[in-house]
């Protein structure tokens, strides 16, 4: 999961010690030498090239709506509806669709505003459930205090509450808290990231020994010092895979922002192209949105795949998997 | 002086021991509560945005509004309301039935990529495994717009690459062919994914084992079937209920999909029929109750597999 | 015709690492080979390398005198035991031993009987319905040596079989793995880091270092004859006590002057072998610690028993050291002394600091250790004088590091 095979703005600064080219070289050969010669399991070369076509044949089917939208983001909206979908058409509209993301079109909403509201709500929420997360599983592994596993039960049983359980009611909460159209409507729920917790506290199980831990408080140093200077160091992998689920998560987040917002300019990006698709279709035609909603998925959706291309580095895909032993 | 030094103790050990024991105690109790402090900011978080919304919704469910009278106490009549919708839970034979489609495919597919990607037979397979891995930064709701635009009746590319292959008038959309639909477009978005977390699995699988089983002249497919499956078959458990629960949840695409044709009913999954009920019907607490009924349903499945596979001594 | 063997067998990873260099080995049929040496020297490649496990980058490998470089390792007839096991850990015992039967479609009730037997012969009789998660780890070593014997293979493999196991059981697994090599009668190639695994085990042993081989021959050759600095200080518990020298270009006798003290050897002696070439020159002394003898208390009287033909005792060969430490560990004693002679580090663990500071040490004062009986009177900070046996005398040469042929 390292691979950087797309261009992405934070991989162009190479560092001093190893150029990257050569990372990707060790780390090819060091990914070579863990895995068992492929010609011991007696494969037939004809079964390798079947494999290999499965592997096309799949990411194929997985580019098409990626090269689709980046294909479209070019047409006019005749051009979308009329021309052959997999190539370009002209008028050449790339620019002009995207300077359409400036405006406010219609009086639906402004695309940057969004983005503006999703970075915000992603970098806010994400970032302090992972910090909460971060805490919590700390606690949760290298301390006993009383009810400390009931709790921890509490919180994964959480994991089984349907969204809609937990958003609906914040919603009635919030049409008598005045929290309706206000962003920490949006932010405060997601700190809570049970699934971080959960996470984090196998992972600190895992990555943070005990002794080094008692070391510590041996030599004296506070337990807050602890977990800045000898924990935490020590935590970075992990809280950068829950920092990433949790920002996807917040991105991702459809049904809360749907319901306790009802200004277009506090939405995030998934409400807002949704709601511009939704005038699209209902208006039948009629409503030049299509090109916008198109260019406008293109604009979600490449920042996303950028950030993931550069923390892939970091990603633990084996901590979701550590959870299960216990 | 040493003599005295060494005598006391001796003399006296039940004080020094309970001394030492409720000095220790002490000292450790201390230590909680700073455990506690480590909690307590996710636990105040948790417990605002989840337990209190969670007991909020079970209260408000037991009361009805009506448009004259206001709010009044009902009981488990919203309930029995719920219990005996056939719309709510012809939504929750859907998704069941999109889960049991669904989940079978990705996974089997996400398993054979990521042994692939484990014995690295493939060329490039990193290359192969970042482009698997590129839905799940797409936002579902983007994803559910892109398939939305790919499958559209009338100008969708795949209708049109349908019609070429002389299946004409298809409609992907149309209310025989929405749910296939949907599977194809969760299979799409989850699939890499799936397959990652199984290709890590797969990697913690001892090298040696593997080895063994050559040397043992084991064939391939032996060795993928009978020895790495079972050895990562906690994580196999894992993605099941972990897509199960998504799967019951399904809400975003079909909520797109709506947008575009009229084959998806106010009552197409639990969570529309909750969503549609509760803000565009403003019946907030039916639509309680219908999540609480849903909540109650995930629980119990999960509790009873739970207790199911550790009597078969799976879980310890 | 010999069981295995490797001709200049070459291995160099993708990464450039060389991992063997050149290794010429024959293991004759029935043989219990030892490979040993300090980890990376090569010995897991050589054995993953018969395996057919790890490819071949130079060289010749032959199985019964079969060229077998490019054979797959599921066609070399040959059965693995791994450091860790490698059980299935999701099958039975009886599964598990039976694994490679059921891959050749062996009937049902012949692969039965043939696991039983295996089994028995193991003692695992009582535990074919347990898991490898339900078993101690001897009782996991007994698995993995059952499902490698089930198969009848042509030679056995076995990489570091004992090492996770604790100090007792592997005595115990020591004498087990003999007895069932003996009933079985297969050839096998043994990998370990453990000298005196080694000693005890094998027919023939050979040391490995950096991926060259030191030294191949009996444990016996081994001990008696090391070939090189590098085999003499790795064999041998405590290792020999190793000294920089001069030989004395005198008329008729030849004279190791180690420090300010002198042992003199016989002439006769001095001028077989290649020793006598070394007169007036530096040369590395070599003496086990078992064959320093305190003097009037037991054993080795100078030039007696146990000196080879070659070097005759001159008499009162003697050295005086001054003890720092004395070790009673019951049935002997360690005694740890100081001598003012230039000490000489073969470090075995080849650890790159101590070789950082240089292999001849500048100081003069070396250390050295001694086993003597119980009751010999030494005390830390006295003085003592050690009968020597300058049969038992080793030399080496100061640069190859070769031993110096003694005429033994």
């Amino acid at each position: 999961m390292t691979a950087s095979t797309l261009a992405s703005p934070g991989d162009t600064a190479a560092g001093p010690p190893e150029s990257r080219r050569q990372r990707r070289k060790r780390e090819r050969l060091q990914e070579q030498a863990a895995a068992i010669p492929v010609h011991l399991y007696g494969l037939r070369r004809g079964t390798v090239t079947l494999i290999t076509v499965a592997c096309v044949l799949f990411a194929i089917f997985t580019l098409v709506p990626v090269a689709w939208i980046i294909i479209n983001s070019t047409k006019s909206q005749t051009g979308i509806f009329s021309s052959f979908a997999f190539w370009f058409s002209r008028p050449f509209d790339f620019f002009h669709n995207f300077a359409l993301l400036f405006q406010n079109v219609d009086g639906n909403g402004t695309y940057f505003q969004w983005f503006g509201n999703t970075v915000l709500y992603a970098a806010l929420g994400g970032g302090g459930a992972t910090a909460l997360a971060g805490f919590a599983g700390y606690g949760f592994a290298r301390f006993r205090f009383r009810g400390s596993k009931a709790y921890f039960y509490v919180i994964v049983g959480a994991l089984l509450v349907p969204v809609a359980a937990i958003t609906l009611p914040l919603y009635l909460v919030y049409a008598k808290a005045h929290l309706i159209n206000s962003i920490w409507g949006m932010i405060l729920p997601s700190l809570v990231s049970p699934v971080g917790v959960y996470l984090m506290r196998t992972y600190v199980d895992l990555s943070v020994p005990r002794e080094l831990i008692d070391a510590a408080r041996i030599d004296g140093a506070g337990e807050a010092r602890i977990f800045f200077r000898v924990a935490l160091p020590l935590m970075v992998p992990g809280l950068m895979t829950v920092l990433l689920l949790s920002v996807v998560a917040v991105w991702n987040n459809y049904f809360l922002p749907l319901i306790i917002f009802t200004k277009n300019s506090l939405y995030p990006l998934t409400v807002g192209i949704g709601v511009w698709s939704q005038v699209a279709e209902r208006s039948g035609g009629n409503s030049d949105l299509y090109p916008l909603v198109v260019m406008g998925g293109l604009v979600t959706i490449v920042p996303m795949i950028a950030l993931f291309l550069v923390l892939q580095r970091y990603w633990r895909g084996g901590m979701l998997l550590g959870s299960i032993a216990n | 002086m040493s003599d005295t030094a060494l005598k006391a103790p001796r003399n006296a050990p039940p004080r020094t021991a309970a001394a030492r024991r409720t000095r220790r105690s002490a000292w450790s109790r201390r230590r909680d509560r700073r455990g506690l402090a480590f909690v307590a900011p996710f636990g105040i978080a948790f417990t605002l945005f989840t337990i209190v919304p969670l007991l909020y919704a079970i209260y408000e469910s037991l009361f009805t509004s009506r448009i004259i009278g206001g709010t009044v106490f009902s009981g488990f009549g919203n309930y029995h309301q719920v219990l005996t919708s056939g719309a709510f839970w012809g939504g929750f034979v859907r998704v069941i039935v999109f889960g049991a489609i669904q989940i079978p495919i990705m996974l089997a597919i996400a398993f054979f990529f990521a042994c692939v990607f484990d014995l690295g037979v493939a060329k490039a397979s990193r290359l192969f495994r970042t482009i698997f891995f590129i839905p799940f930064a797409v936002p579902i709701v983007v994803a559910a717009l892109m398939w939305g635009f790919l499958l559209e009746p009338s100008y969708g590319p795949i209708t049109h690459l349908a019609n070429a292959f002389g299946f004409g008038g298809t409609n992907f959309l149309s209310s025989g062919l929405i749910l296939p639909s949907i599977i194809l477009i969760a299979i799409w978005e989850w699939t890499g994914y799936n397959s990652i977390i199984l290709y890590t699995a797969l990697k913690s699988v001892p090298r040696d084992v593997v080895e063994a089983a050559i040397l043992d002249d084991t064939p391939l497919w032996k060795i993928i079937l009978k020895i790495k499956l079972p050895m990562v078959r906690p994580a196999i458990v894992m993605l099941i209920f972990l897509n199960s629960i998504g799967a019951l949840q399904l809400f975003v695409e079909p909520e797109i999909l709506s947008y575009q044709g009229g084959s998806i009913t106010n009552t197409w999954t639990p969570i529309v029929d909750v969503y549609n009920t509760s803000i565009a019907n403003a019946q907030y607490n039916l639509g309680a109750a219908m999540a609480v009924v849903l909540g109650l349903v995930i629980i119990v499945v999960s509790v009873a597999s739970m207790i199911f596979r550790r009597q078969r001594g799976e879980l310890s | 015709m010999s069981a295995v063997s490797m001709e200049a067998l070459t291995k160099v990873y993708a990464t450039g690492a060389k991992a063997l260099d050149a290794l010429d080995l024959q293991v004759a049929h029935g043989e219990f080979a030892v490979l040993v040496g300090p980890s990376g020297c090569g010995k897991t490649t050589a054995l993953r390398m018969v395996a057919g496990l790890e490819d071949i980058t130079s060289g010749v490998l032959r199985l019964e005198d079969r060229v077998v470089n490019g054979v797959s390792p599921r066609q070399r007839d040959v059965a693995m035991i791994f450091q860790n096991y490698a059980l299935y850990p999701h099958l039975t015992v009886a599964r598990n031993i039976g694994f490679s039967l059921e891959n050749k479609k062996i009937p049902r009730a012949e692969r039965d009987e043939r696991v039983r037997a295996a089994a028995s012969v193991l003692g695992l009789a009582d535990l074919l319905g347990r898991k490898p998660g339900q078993l101690s780890g001897g009782q996991r070593q007994r698995v993995a040596m059952g499902r490698a014997i089930v198969r009848e293979p042509a030679v056995f493999l076995m990489d570091e079989p004992l090492s996770n196991l604790d100090a007792k059981l592997r005595v115990q697994m020591r004498g087990e793995i003999l007895r069932v090599h003996r009933r079985v009668g297969a050839t096998t190639l043994y990998v370990t880091h453990d000298q005196t695994e080694a000693m005890t085990m094998g027919d023939r042993v050979a040391v490995l270092r950096s991926g060259r081989l030191e030294q191949y021959g009996t444990p016996r050759e081994l001990y008696d004859r090391p070939a090189s600095l590098f085999v003499a200080s790795f064999i041998g518990s405590p290792a020999m006590n190793l000294y920089e020298a001069a030989l004395e270009a005198a008329a008729d006798q030849c004279v190791v002057v180690l420090g300010s003290q002198r042992l003199t050897l016989a002439p006769a002696g001095a001028e077989r072998g290649g020793l006598g070439a070394y007169r007036g020159r530096k040369v590395i002394v070599g003496i086990r610690p078992e064959h320093l003898a305190a003097p009037g208390i037991e054993g080795a009287k100078p030039g007696i028993e146990g000196a080879a033909p070659g070097i005759e005792a001159a008499a009162g060969a003697s050295l005086t050291v001054d003890v720092r430490l004395v070790e009673p560990l019951g049935s002997a004693q360690l005694v740890h002394f100081t001598i003012d002679a230039p000490e000489v580090r073969e470090d075995p663990a080849e650890d790159t600091e101590q070789l950082a500071e240089g292999e001849i040490m500048d100081t003069p004062v070396a250390n050295g250790i001694a086993v003597t009986g119980p009751r010999t009177p030494a005390r830390a900070g006295s003085r003592i004088t050690f009968g020597v046996d300058p049969g038992q005398l080793h030399f080496f040469d100061p640069d190859t590091r070769e031993a110096i042929d003694t005429g033994r």
